[in-house]
């Protein structure tokens, strides 16, 4: 699934970031495979808010929905 | 040392170091964007920076000398550099390319002798990756730790002599925003300087080199991973009140609302704040200086004639014009530097980004459009809180074409003049054209000279909530001030001085001497007469239209004025009473429109609105993008300007 589809207030754990045009970029920033992420909020404009660690992401609709996700358990 | 001057070859202040300030010594603080970089820059520096753009680029550079005490109590004046927010060498911007030129690209002997690498340690998986790749570069590193407190607030232990290890650099914490750590930093820096420099760390010890850039960027990657199971303790996971305001700052619908009410907190700060100080300095340049000037004169039996004209109404009127910005600027400077420092800016591109993505454009680009339709001046310089320099450039390209408020009063006028009671409608259409021809123009240079240009999927670290620091928004604000006045003045100055000439020299063939000739004699008239046949297609081809157009390039609110001066009429009190002035407008437009008076007005309106607003955007615009892409910015508006009204004439000369 991708991240767009986990329920605010879920956490899940990045499988595939390759379909994202900056792929590097996200990488750099820690949006890794295999990095944990937890949905937090709704954010304006359709994107979501997560948190990574304690640092937080906004990522807007299309970057969500390129983010393949496993959810953990 | 001086960045302004964008003429001058990137490597000619670095060469040997020799022409630096202190003792020749370069250290460069390198880092994220909201890791308190350029806070402890100031700390660093005290109020003794610069800021410039990096030669030949628009991307902003920070220069200062850095005194060091040392152990024997004397001290050591450093060269200190703020380079510009950087997530990594592999540049993805222009500014990231400012560093990567420095440290990789640049010869051994120009690259900095000391880098200082400002991590977040409150987000040390994002800065890291950065760590990680300076640390593969021969170079003597530092790292100052920055944002402890919050990183503590966050349930964040950092073991900063774990980290020391495993990078095999030395580690300082620091808090530039309470001067703690900065005595050891100074020490880590001086000790690095006296070390030869060390041979390139490896990635990963006993292995050998990738040949693959993706495998090296894996290998580090997982160093990053290590590092961070290492030396980051996370105790608790609590809800900060970050997290708490963040649930109304980026919400759907209330976060917009916030962010309008900001905007137009920031609007009426910068336009209503500085108004009466802007009066005031208007008053006191115009009225005690210009007094004392004439007075100087006539002590020394120079009073009246040339002299004093250009000295009053040459000199002593463009160093207040200059004057009268400084109040505006500052105001502005000091906001950004609060939305900034505070984190709100982050915020703010979120819930403005989509929006803004219609013309090419990140969320942060509605902030200078903004302030745009209240003054063009600080908007251009607003541009900088957009993290791309193209980006940067685009934004500074479309701001004149906002609606400034000068422009009002002028429009106020016209709509009076010739459209009597719906003058408010006339109003709204300006700000309706002003609008269309951001978005119009945006479009059109984004498929034209940006055609790479398409933002990438936002991807934004919101960094927490900070109380900003009064004194460092005071230094931060008073870089920008001076930078402004540096190198916007001298053009503004030049303009006006430029203008008193024409208007005082008589043409050739008039026989009044100079100082003394009436407008339509003077070497302005003149000019105004020779490009007054341009406008013709557009309905307003008269030099006193012309002459009108002209003196709007200086300053929009001119305009009523000039046209007080040459119909020789009252200057009206109120631009909606135009008393006198009317008949004489009304029968101008009429005989150079062939009788098509509506059509010509509204030409004459449109092209007002596009053209180059003043010679104090060109100034700003100078200082943030550079003398040549001024230029082009004043062919795009002016171009734009007139192909619209030439349209707007002659389509309407058809339908009226």
């Amino acid at each position: 699934m991708t991240l767009d589809q986990v329920p605010v207030g879920s956490a899940a754990r990045l499988t595939d970031t390759s379909l994202h045009p900056s792929t590097r970029r996200l990488a750099e920033l820690g949006l890794r495979p295999g990095a944990d992420v937890a949905v937090l909020r709704r954010i304006s404009g359709g994107g979501r808010l997560i948190g990574l660690g304690v640092a937080r992401m906004a990522l807007d609709k299309p970057t969500t929905t390129s983010l393949h996700v496993e959810v953990s358990l | 040392m001086s960045l302004t001057g964008a003429h001058c070859h990137p490597t000619s202040h670095l060469s040997a170091h020799s022409d630096l300030a202190g003792d020749g010594t370069l250290v460069a603080l390198v880092g994220n964007a909201n890791t308190g970089k350029s806070t402890l820059f100031n700390q660093l520096s005290g109020a003794r920076a610069s800021v410039g753009n990096w030669p030949g680029t628009t991307v902003e550079v920070g220069t200062a000398t850095w005194r060091v005490p040392l152990a024997d109590g004397s001290t050591r004046s450093l060269a200190l550099m703020d380079l510009p927010g950087a997530a990594s060498l592999s540049p993805v911007s222009p500014d990231e390319q400012v560093t990567h030129d420095l440290l990789v690209q640049a010869p051994a002997d120009e690259r900095p002798d000391v880098v200082v690498a400002v991590l977040d340690a409150s987000n040390l998986g994002r800065d890291l990756f950065l760590l990680s790749q300076l640390r593969e570069q021969p170079q003597r590193l530092v790292v100052a730790l920055t944002m402890n407190d919050v990183a503590a607030r966050r349930g964040l232990t950092v073991d900063a002599a774990a980290l020391s290890r495993m990078a095999g650099v030395p580690v300082v914490a620091v808090d530039p925003r309470r001067r703690s750590g900065v005595v050891g930093l100074a020490d880590a820096v001086s000790q690095a300087v006296e070390r030869p420099a060390p041979a390139p760390r490896a990635r990963v010890l006993g292995l050998p080199e990738p040949d693959d850039p993706f495998a090296a960027d894996d290998d580090r990657f997982a160093w990053v991973q290590q590092v961070l199971d290492d030396v980051v303790r996370t105790e608790h996971d609590r809800v900060s009140w970050t997290d708490r305001v963040d649930r109304w700052a980026t919400a759907p619908v209330i976060g917009p609302l916030l962010f309008a009410g900001a905007m137009y907190l920031v609007f009426q700060l910068t336009i209503a704040g500085a108004a009466p100080l802007q009066d005031w300095l208007d008053g006191w340049v115009a009225g005690p200086v210009s007094d004392a000037a004439v007075s100087l004169l006539s002590a020394l039996g120079l009073a009246g004639g040339v002299i004093e004209s250009f000295l009053v109404d040459g000199l002593i009127a463009g160093v207040g014009t200059l004057l009268t910005f400084v109040p505006l600027m500052a105001i502005m400077f000091a906001l950004l530097a609060i939305m900034e420092s505070s984190g709100y800016l982050a915020r703010a591109a979120v819930v403005t980004d989509r929006a803004m993505r219609a013309i090419g454009l990140p969320g942060r680009a509605f902030l200078p459009l903004i302030v745009g339709f209240g003054c063009n001046v600080p908007a251009i310089s607003a541009i900088r809180v957009l993290p791309d320099a193209r980006q940067r450039l685009l934004t500074a390209l479309l701001v004149p074409f906002t609606a400034c408020a000068a422009r009002l009063p002028v429009v106020v006028l016209i709509g009076a003049v010739f459209f009597g009671a719906n003058a408010g409608n006339v109003v709204f259409g300006m700000y309706l054209l002003s609008i269309a021809l951001v978005i119009g123009v945006g479009l059109l240079l984004r498929v034209t000279l940006w055609r790479g240009l398409r933002p990438t999927p936002m991807v934004i670290d919101l960094p927490p909530y900070h109380l900003p620091l009064p004194k460092q928004v005071g230094l931060d604000t008073w870089a920008r001030v001076r930078s402004f006045l540096r190198s916007a003045g001298t053009i503004i100055v030049v303009v006006v001085i430029a203008v008193w000439a024409l208007s005082a020299i008589p043409a050739p063939g008039a026989d009044e001497p100079i100082g003394e000739v009436p407008v339509e004699d003077s070497l302005y008239g003149a000019t105004a007469q020779a490009i007054s046949p341009v406008f013709e297609p557009a309905g307003f081809g008269d030099w006193k239209a012309t002459s009108a157009l002209m003196v709007g390039f200086l300053a929009k609110e001119a305009v009523i004025s000039s046209w007080a001066q040459t119909y020789a009429a009252e200057e009206p009190e109120d631009p909606a009473e135009p008393g006198d002035l009317s008949a004489s407008l009304r029968a101008d437009f009429e005989r150079s429109s062939g009788g098509h008076t509506t059509a010509a007005v509204f030409a004459f309106l449109t092209f007002l609105v596009a053209y180059t607003p003043c010679v104090a955007t060109l100034g700003a615009q100078r200082r943030e993008i550079g003398t040549r892409w001024m230029l082009a910015s004043v062919g795009i508006s002016t171009g734009t300007a007139w192909v619209l009204a030439v349209l707007v004439f002659q389509v309407g000369r058809l339908i009226t």
